[in-house]
């Protein structure tokens, strides 16, 4: 079969719970003929995958998936088709639309009008395929119920609660059962359980529904996958169940067969290790499933409707069905469905859940507005500029997932270790029974030994049931789990984090680069300056006041296309001057312009128009030498032949570069700037910031080679930038920080995207990626050492010291909070609040002049 | 199925071994004194272990030799 183009799928699976659940579909995906790659995420149930569709298909991906005891859950929309008349009818609609790449399988139902499609949302929308049907000639919509499976990946977690839920129900009361039952002779349980209760074949009659009920799912999933020859936790669950479980039932039937006899019995040990592993696994789909909240809180934003005017009818419609260029009217209190710029109207709009800034932005004619933000008080018509997967929203999500599914460098121990876990404590079980059979039973084994922390002593078991119990205690007591979820949690937890405050990270990668930077290089203009020049000192001569110049200067730039042309005539604006229209005037090609303004003859331009003109502008001079020091263009203004004043103008620092630097440097990074611009201006700039490093006349081509240049001293660079001209420098950092109102080309190049303009964000990145980095060390610190430490108790390094040795149960209780503490510790990632954003910001209207962030 | 098939191949081989290991188990035993039920009991177990060790061991590197 001839190789085609290769398609990117990222499917949710169900099912996985530890580190060996993703080699194990890892590899049964591999195993599918045509995938190229597949990387599963433990954390976010994703598993990304690259193949090639003219070779394999979603079904054939979901098949081999399920077959391994996992499951692809794909989104499924039920849909009301109508203008179908017969059987042709529905095969034409099955064909159509299962052939669209996402598809993975269609049922069209001619007597109920109906369609059931199930589909990879990330190759093909709803959308597309009502497009499709509607393309075939049919109608279609979507029907009321479907509405309600928006969430996919909340209701694949629910349906693991629900069923592990229903499992403990029975596993627990009988458990608990059968463990009074097996302490009945201990204690002080004789005087209150009757004898009874210790009846081995009663308890047989209560462990097997336990066995066979709730722990058969172990017993099924590690069959399907052993016998592909792939290990799962399952394996260790069901080897430890089983055995617990035989014993029991040799020693309640067969009490001679020399395994301990009668009253060496491990039903409690089959039924509370069932008990406990589905408890941990409850557990887990509890608390994993809160580690994306951020991220379904992201997708919870996007509207469902919205209402469009159509051939001068308001049309209410589903907010996905909204095209380029429909007019969308909106309410006070209504989300904003797609992206778009207002057309009228004026509102104040809450973008914070967006970009992460807690200040309603005001919105008039020709701002933009973002979908999935919150119309506060006005009404206003936008035109939809970017709609579906282009809108701001849905790139926000597919980057967040994207990064979600990567794998940070430090991980790679874990997976290696993950990967061979299983089999490695398969051998070791192997080792330890040996061991104990052949040595250990002989050389230590008391009668007076018991389990630890039970009153169970086992005095009547032989050398083979001694040595099963030690080597199916190690088996249970081992936990890849832990190792397994370590990273990838917290990473979903960092760059959900970071997606709150408004800082994308394209991967694990780059989140863990960013809290390994050592070297920050800002470009200047448009980065640490606004980018465009403003209006800063005015000085005038004994001939008119300040406030005149400025007016004149306006009048005669009025009508100017120059930018500093465009700052002064900004700069009277702002400063509430009127400006008036001149009477005639003339651009001054490299010198400046003249013009004539209520009869006189003004000039405004450089030295060289005033010495030209014979302007004696010498008093000027020293002043003007002074602002020329600070960075600044000065321009002399003079009025018939008189010097009047001087105008400077640059490009004026952002809110917070000063702050932003500061903070850097208190986090023990090294900052520079890197520009395109003259020392002297550079320099300038630096000295205002506190910036001692500088780079400056470095031509666009270059500035990688700066960039390269510092990693050569050894450190971990990083650059901020927001124009085409630092992409190269972008790529060529170990992390690139793109501004969010910067250029589409610096957005995509960037490793790290900040959606506001804000450059305290850079700062709230090194500190989330540090908090997240501290979070790994911590997770996979706790996971190893539970398993360094656990599997030799588990093994009996402690029995021949104190005749003691750790009972099946106990080891499930430990191995369950093992991992259940390494997502707890995740969690409280939840709670953080990078500490550059603790202060809270004044809750003032900010005005739509600082810029919307544009495409991502 | 056919003998050269990659999932019969690997059987036999991860079969065999398991057998020789428990076999070599039982011969081990016989050394020294010990009940039937603990020569039995174990060599099944060491059979069991040693097939769950070998599965996912064998399978792959025919699977992968076979191409």
């Amino acid at each position: 079969m001839s190789r085609g183009e290769l398609k990117k799928a990222n499917l949710t699976v169900g099912g996985m719970t530890c580190a060996s659940c993703v080699v194990h579909v890892e590899e049964a995906l591999k195993g599918v003929s045509g995938v190229s790659q597949a990387t599963v995420n433990l954390a976010t149930s994703r598993a990304a995958v690259e193949y090639d569709p003219a070779q394999t298909s979603l079904a054939e991906m979901k098949k081999a998936v399920g077959e391994i005891g996992y499951e692809v859950v794909l989104d499924s929309a039920q849909l009301q088709v109508t203008g179908m008349t017969c059987a042709a009818c529905v095969e034409k609609i099955e064909h159509g639309v299962g052939d669209l790449p996402g598809v993975a399988k269609v049922v069209v139902n001619l007597a109920a009008g109906s369609a059931r499609v199930e589909y990879d949302s990330s190759l093909t929308s709803l959308a597309e395929i009502k497009k499709t049907i509607r393309e075939l000639g049919y109608e279609a919509e979507e029907m009321a119920e479907g509405q309600a499976a928006l969430d996919r990946e909340r209701e694949a977690r629910q349906r693991e609660i629900r069923r592990q839920r229903n499992n403990m129900l029975l596993a627990w009361p009988i458990g608990f059962l059968v463990m009074v039952g097996t302490f009945q002779p201990y204690w002080f349980f004789p005087s209150i359980v009757p004898a009874w209760m210790n009846n081995k074949v009663f308890l047989f009659l209560l462990t097997t529904p336990i066995v066979f009920g709730p722990g058969r799912q172990f017993f099924i999933n590690s069959w399907n996958g052993l016998k592909r020859g792939l290990t799962d936790m399952n394996l260790l669950y069901a080897t430890g169940i089983g055995a617990a479980y035989l014993i029991a039932v040799i020693n309640t039937f067969w009490p001679e067969a020399g395994f301990g006899g009668r009253e060496a019995t491990f039903y409690e040990a089959a039924a509370l290790l069932t008990a406990f592993i589905i408890l941990g696994r409850y557990l887990e789909a509890i608390t994993r499933g809160r580690t994306s909240e951020a991220i379904r809180r992201l997708m919870k934003l996007q509207p469902r409707r919205a209402r469009v005017l159509r051939q001068g009818q308001e049309l209410d419609i589903p907010a996905e069905e909204v095209q380029v260029d429909d007019l969308v009217l909106i309410r006070p209190g209504e989300a904003i469905p797609v992206d778009g710029m207002v057309l009228e109207g004026y509102s104040a709009v809450d973008q914070s859940m967006v970009t992460g800034e807690s200040i309603p932005v005001e919105k008039k004619a020709g701002d933009e507005v973002i979908g999935g933000t919150l119309n506060k008080t006005g009404a206003f018509k936008f035109r939809a500029t970017r709609v579906g997967r282009e809108t701001m929203l849905a790139q926000i999500i597919k980057l967040v997932e994207e990064a979600q599914t990567t794998k940070a460098p430090i991980q790679a121990l874990a997976d290696k270790v993950a990967g061979h876990f299983i089999l490695g404590v398969h051998t070791l079980a192997l080792l330890v029974f040996l061991f104990w059979f052949f040595l250990g039973y002989g050389a230590w084994f008391s009668p007076e030994s018991r389990l630890i922390l039970t009153p169970y002593l086992l005095t009547g078991m032989g050398v083979f049931g001694f040595s099963l119990l030690v080597s199916m205690t190690v088996l249970i007591i081992s936990c890849p789990c832990a190792v397994g979820l370590a990273t990838p949690s917290a990473v979903m937890a960092g760059t959900g984090k970071g997606a709150e405050y408004g800082i994308l990270f394209k991967g694990a990668d780059v989140l863990e680069g960013t809290a390994r930077l050592q070297t920050i290089i800002f470009d200047k203009t448009g980065t640490l300056t606004r980018g465009e020049p403003s209006v800063t000192d005015v000085v005038a001569a004994s001939l008119l006041g300040e406030t005149e110049v400025l007016q004149m200067a306006a009048v005669v730039e009025k009508n100017s296309e120059h930018p500093l042309g465009e700052a002064i005539v900004k700069g009277a604006r702002a400063r509430g001057l009127s400006i008036a229209d001149a009477e005639s005037f003339q651009a001054l090609p490299g010198m400046g312009v003249e013009a004539r303004v209520n009869g006189g003859a003004v000039l405004l331009g450089n030295r060289k128009l005033m010495s030209e003109r014979h302007v004696p502008v010498d008093d000027l001079l020293s002043e003007a030498e002074r602002l020329e020091g600070e960075g600044k263009t000065v321009m002399f203004v003079a009025r018939d032949g008189r010097p009047a004043g001087l105008i400077a103008v640059a490009d004026t620092l952002r809110e917070n570069s000063g702050q932003a630097v500061k903070e850097l440097k208190k986090l023990g990074i090294k900052v520079a700037m890197l520009t395109g611009d003259n020392k002297r201006t550079a320099e300038a700039i630096a000295r205002k910031l506190g910036i001692e490093r500088v780079m400056a006349e470095v031509l666009p081509g270059d500035k990688a080679r700066e960039v390269k240049k510092l990693q050569s001293e050894g450190l971990k660079v990083a650059m901020v930038g927001d124009g085409i001209n630092d992409a190269p420098a972008l790529a060529q950092a170990d992390v690139g920080i793109a501004i969010g109102s910067g250029s589409d080309v610096a957005k995509e190049t960037g490793h790290v995207i900040l959606i506001k303009d804000d450059l305290l964000d850079v700062v709230a990145a090194i500190q989330v990626g540090r908090q997240t980095l501290r979070l790994i060390k911590q997770n996979l610190g706790w996971a190893f050492g539970y398993n360094i430490l656990a599997i030799p108790l588990g093994a009996g390094l402690l029995y021949p010291f104190l005749a003691q040795v750790v009972s099946p149960e106990l080891a499930a209780l430990l191995m369950a909070t093992s991992s259940l503490s390494v997502t707890l510790n995740t969690l409280r990632m939840s709670g953080y609040v990078p500490p550059i954003r603790r202060t809270k910001p004044p809750t003032v209207m900010r005005t739509a002049e600082a810029p919307v962030p544009a495409r991502i | 199925m056919k003998m050269s098939s990659p999932g019969l191949t690997s059987f036999v081989i991860y079969t065999s071994i398991s057998l020789v290991v428990s076999g070599l188990f039982l011969v081990l035993t016989l050394l020294r004194e010990h009940t039937w039920v603990a020569r039995v009991g174990g060599a099944g177990w060491v059979f069991l272990l040693s097939m769950i060790v070998l599965m996912p061991v064998v399978i792959p590197w025919i699977k992968k030799r076979r191409g």
